[in-house]
């Protein structure tokens, strides 16, 4: 049988998998996801406190409305537990069988991936527009083309955010604190990310240093592109320039991390 | 109206005594997660004075509060904090799972009043220094404030201390005891833990709708705002006697909710 | 002299690991943190064999023997430190996908089967992973259901099996891809009688079909008398026995132990009088007798002592290969 139709069926049936299981814990994935709105809605809160009936680094109230709506939609559709999963599956010992199947487990993990996040970003698309029917605050524009791009941007930070996570629960293999770095990656890239302010509220050497690192592709970037805030021509280019760029050095960390890390195993067991 | 059974309240405070013991001894063992868990602590608190320096930048006063106000109500929230760490969590928040599988009925069976065995018998008791840690930061913003708080104060500040660690743990009974009644109910300390982030800010920085969530739907902003006020002097010190009601209404309700959950679950087991 | 190439050969297979050292104490511990010392455990030494197709074999030994290494060295999750392995013609270390469709890795105490979904879901997955055409794949799930006894367990949700039962889904989720080779690690830990049994039944019945090579690694002797015809001791790392299961048994299990739990006025002198007396502590007691003798004299005892529960049992494990590992030194001497 020809590699697609292999492939296909193998990511259908994860995928399958990943979303029979999720609807047996459908409460806990409205926790999950209620976790994911109530961050942003509190910052939206204290942001709306602080704009007034002015504006604060150019967002009004509405700007900031639509800026954390987006911070949630984005979020779901981008953020990756495999940090954590990864820690458990090499400490608990579930890795074992996975390796002894001739499917490497990061496709477990993609497929994983893409079930929940259809989900919870499904919840937040349903608020999204219950709330745009009674709020013109936080309704937006349907112009295909930048849909098209807000996709684009969406897809590349997702499948960033998952190496990171990825290659981050492979520290596993070395160490027990790989949890903690994960962590400190989210600590961070609550002000880098964008996830309590948008970058142009920070002080400019911060958004520097931010726009330097892997941050506002995660999650600012596509933002901004879905609330309009975006910029246009070669800003934009350098938007997606930077996403490709870094995707492709957490693609190369990523392997790094797991021929090293499996050389590990290798030699200490688990 | 029963007497007072100075037996079975010796029993209680020798039940308590031994719990801390043992957990204390077990704690001992585990000297570097404790190093991890105060670094962790230590870098939550740094975000989160960052986060609110970030919004400082944009504003002088948040809710009608001063920065080194509110980081007094930061100090008091990661003194919660610290309790729910090394109380509540792994003692009532184990509940909802012990429910499911069954382990309850181990707990019913010992002959010393459940609500307290199960509320007490795992205690994390290096959490506690994430209460000292709160309570210092507290007092160092006091110091930046040039105020220092009259005995009167501190008395008022400390029952309403008291009396917030009282509607947080009823709360958490609350959440808990959802689980005798929807068995399938997974994660519920996710849901505490993310409506929870709203007492971080006083809460007259939130706009109307947020306020009236978190003042009469789920009363978080007593237990940080109350207390914090009360240290500061917004509040003056007959507080107390409204937060002690409070605080004794909250531990009344606990112990007849317990009993109704449990008067449901032993009859429904049998 | 057989010409067909081995299914499994080992050589001289060794594997070390390093664990950190600490001295207790507080200072110990702040040492480790700076200046980490290690020791060299050797958990598999020097171990040799060969595995025909179509054998199968019981790794013995008690816990921490160094079974469990050499099966995930057999596997391809641990590679060797010293030594050479050669699985189904490959090198599994470095076999790769190809040399994963040819085997089944079974592990005690992990699962495969996804928990909260019917075993069902699992087989398909498997189905997608390992390419199962789908007549194939309905044949062969139906054989197995049926060699298992599996009617009505693979559309319950796994968490709601049994262990028994689920034991049986995961052998059946191992073998859907049908690989000509085996490896079980404890695959009858925790079971009660019956479930074992049927286990060790079916593995017998899935050999006799489709000809496939079982490696099993268990601390009970009974995994080895129904099942396995020859048999690998291995104890500390190093391989003491590999033989015909019956020379082992006539060689070593010479005696029984009859555990016993007794009445009233039973004095360990009287006990004596039946053999010889490994354990008293009233009311119960061990009583060691040859092999050849236990049922009679455990009539005898039931006749004339007040004998509450009676049961016979081998020696334990430990002690066989004790005995083993005597034997082969004394041998070496020799």
């Amino acid at each position: 049988m020809s590699a697609l139709a292999l492939w296909s069926r193998r990511y259908g049936a994860m995928i399958r998998n990943a979303w029979l299981v999720d609807l047996q814990y459908r409460a806990a994935i409205v926790l999950w996801v209620l976790w994911g709105v109530t961050e942003p809605a509190i910052a939206l809160g204290i942001w709306w406190s602080i704009a007034g009936d002015g504006a604060v680094g150019g967002y009004d109230r509405a700007d900031f409305a639509r800026y954390f709506f987006g911070v949630m939609l984005v979020n779901a559709l981008t953020i990756a537990w495999d940090s954590w999963q990864l820690d458990r599956w090499i400490r608990e010992g579930d890795l074992n069988y996975r390796l002894a199947r001739p499917l490497h487990p990061v496709h477990e993990a993609l497929a994983d991936n893409l079930a929940y996040k259809a989900r919870s970003a499904g919840t937040i698309i349903i608020v999204w527009l219950v709330a745009a029917s009674v709020w013109p605050a936080v309704r937006l524009p349907l112009e295909p083309g930048r849909w098209a791009l807000v996709a684009l941007a969406v897809i590349l930070a997702a499948a960033m955010r998952f190496f990171i996570s990825f290659t981050t629960g492979l520290l596993a293999f070395w160490t027990t604190r790989a949890t903690a770095i994960m962590e400190l990656h989210a600590g961070v890239s609550m002000f880098l990310a964008g996830r309590v302010a948008p970058l142009a509220l920070l002080p400019p050497a911060v958004a520097t240093v931010a726009q330097v690192l892997w941050f506002p592709y995660m999650l600012a970037f596509p933002v901004d592109l879905l609330t309009g805030a975006a910029p246009t021509g070669a800003a934009l280019m350098r938007g997606f320039a930077g996403q490709l760029i870094w995707l492709a050095i957490w693609i190369t960390a990523y392997r790094l991390a797991w021929h090293r890390g499996l050389r590990r195993y290798g030699a200490v067991g688990g | 109206m029963k007497r007072l059974d100075v037996q079975a309240l010796k029993r209680s405070v020798g039940v308590v005594a031994a719990l801390v013991r043992l957990n204390v001894a077990e704690e001992l063992q585990y000297r570097a997660n404790f190093v991890a868990s105060l670094l962790g602590t230590l870098f939550w608190i740094g975000t989160a004075l960052l986060t609110l320096a970030l919004f400082f930048r944009h504003t002088t006063r948040l809710g009608g509060w001063d920065f080194w106000e509110v980081v007094v109500l930061l100090g008091v929230f990661n003194a919660l904090t610290g309790v729910i760490e090394a109380v509540l969590r792994p003692g009532i928040g184990q509940l909802a799972s012990e429910v499911k599988s069954g382990a309850l009925d181990l707990v019913l069976a010992r002959p010393v009043d459940a609500q307290l065995l199960v509320s007490l018998r795992q205690l994390d008791l290096w959490r506690f220094t994430d209460v000292i840690l709160g309570l210092a930061l507290s007092a160092y913003a006091l110091e930046r404030l040039h105020r220092t708080p009259t005995i009167l104060q501190v008395a008022a500040f400390l029952v309403a201390l008291a009396a917030a660690v009282l509607v947080v743990y009823a709360i958490w009974v609350a959440l808990m005891s959802l689980a005798f009644w929807f068995v399938s109910v997974e994660n519920l300390s996710v849901l505490f833990d993310a409506v929870y982030e709203g007492a971080r800010y006083p809460v007259t920085a939130y706009p109307g709708a947020l306020r009236f969530v978190f003042v009469y739907l789920v009363p978080i902003a007593w237990t940080t705002t109350i207390p914090a006020s009360a240290l500061t002097g917004r509040i003056g010190p007959a507080i107390a006697l409204g937060a002690a009601a409070v605080g004794a209404t909250a531990f009344f309700l606990t112990r007849l909710l317990w009993r109704t959950a449990l008067r449901r679950y032993t009859g429904a087991s049998g | 002299m057989s010409t067909t190439p081995p299914a499994i050969a080992a050589r001289q297979l060794s594997k070390d690991f390093q664990v950190k050292v600490r001295d207790p104490g507080l200072r110990g511990a702040f040492a480790a943190l700076f200046r980490p010392h290690y020791r060299t455990v050797r958990a598999v030494r020097d171990v040799s064999f060969e595995i025909a197709p179509g054998e199968i074999v019981a790794f013995l030994g008690p816990n921490g023997a160094g079974k469990t290494t050499t099966l995930k060295m057999l596997a391809g999750l641990l590679y060797p430190s010293a030594g050479a392995v050669s699985v189904a013609g490959f090198d599994p270390w470095t076999g790769g996908p190809e040399f994963k469709r040819r085997i089944a890795l079974v592990l005690g105490n992990r699962q495969q089967l996804v928990w909260d979904l019917p075993a069902q879901e699992t087989f398909l997955l498997n189905r997608a992973i390992y390419d199962i055409p789908l007549p194939d794949f309905q044949a062969r799930v139906g054989e197995l259901a049926q060699l298992l006894g599996l009617e009505g367990v693979l559309d319950k949700p796994v968490r709601q099996l049994s262990l028994g039962e689920r034991m049986k889904c995961e052998l059946a989720a191992a073998l859907l891809h049908r690989p000509p080779i085996l490896f079980l690690d404890e695959p009858t830990l925790g079971l009660d009688v019956s479930a074992q049994d049927a286990i060790r039944r079916f593995l017998a019945a899935y050999r006799d079909r489709f000809g496939a090579t079982i490696l099993l690694t268990s601390h009970y002797m009974q995994d080895v008398t129904a099942l396995a015809s020859r048999v690998l001791i291995i104890n500390r790392g190093r391989l003491l026995y590999d033989g015909a299961l019956d020379a082992l048994v006539a060689r070593i299990a010479r005696t029984k132990r009859l555990e016993l739990v007794l009445g009233d006025g039973v004095t360990e002198q009287r006990l004596a009088a039946f053999g010889t007396v490994k354990s008293f502590r009233s009311p119960n007691a061990v009583l060691e007798v040859p092999r050849a003798e236990a049922a009679a004299t455990s009539a005898r005892l039931l006749a004339a002592l007040p004998v509450v529960d009676l049961s016979i049992e081998d020696p334990p494990i430990e002690e066989v290969i004790r005995q083993a590992f005597a034997e082969a030194e004394s041998e070496a001497e020799a």
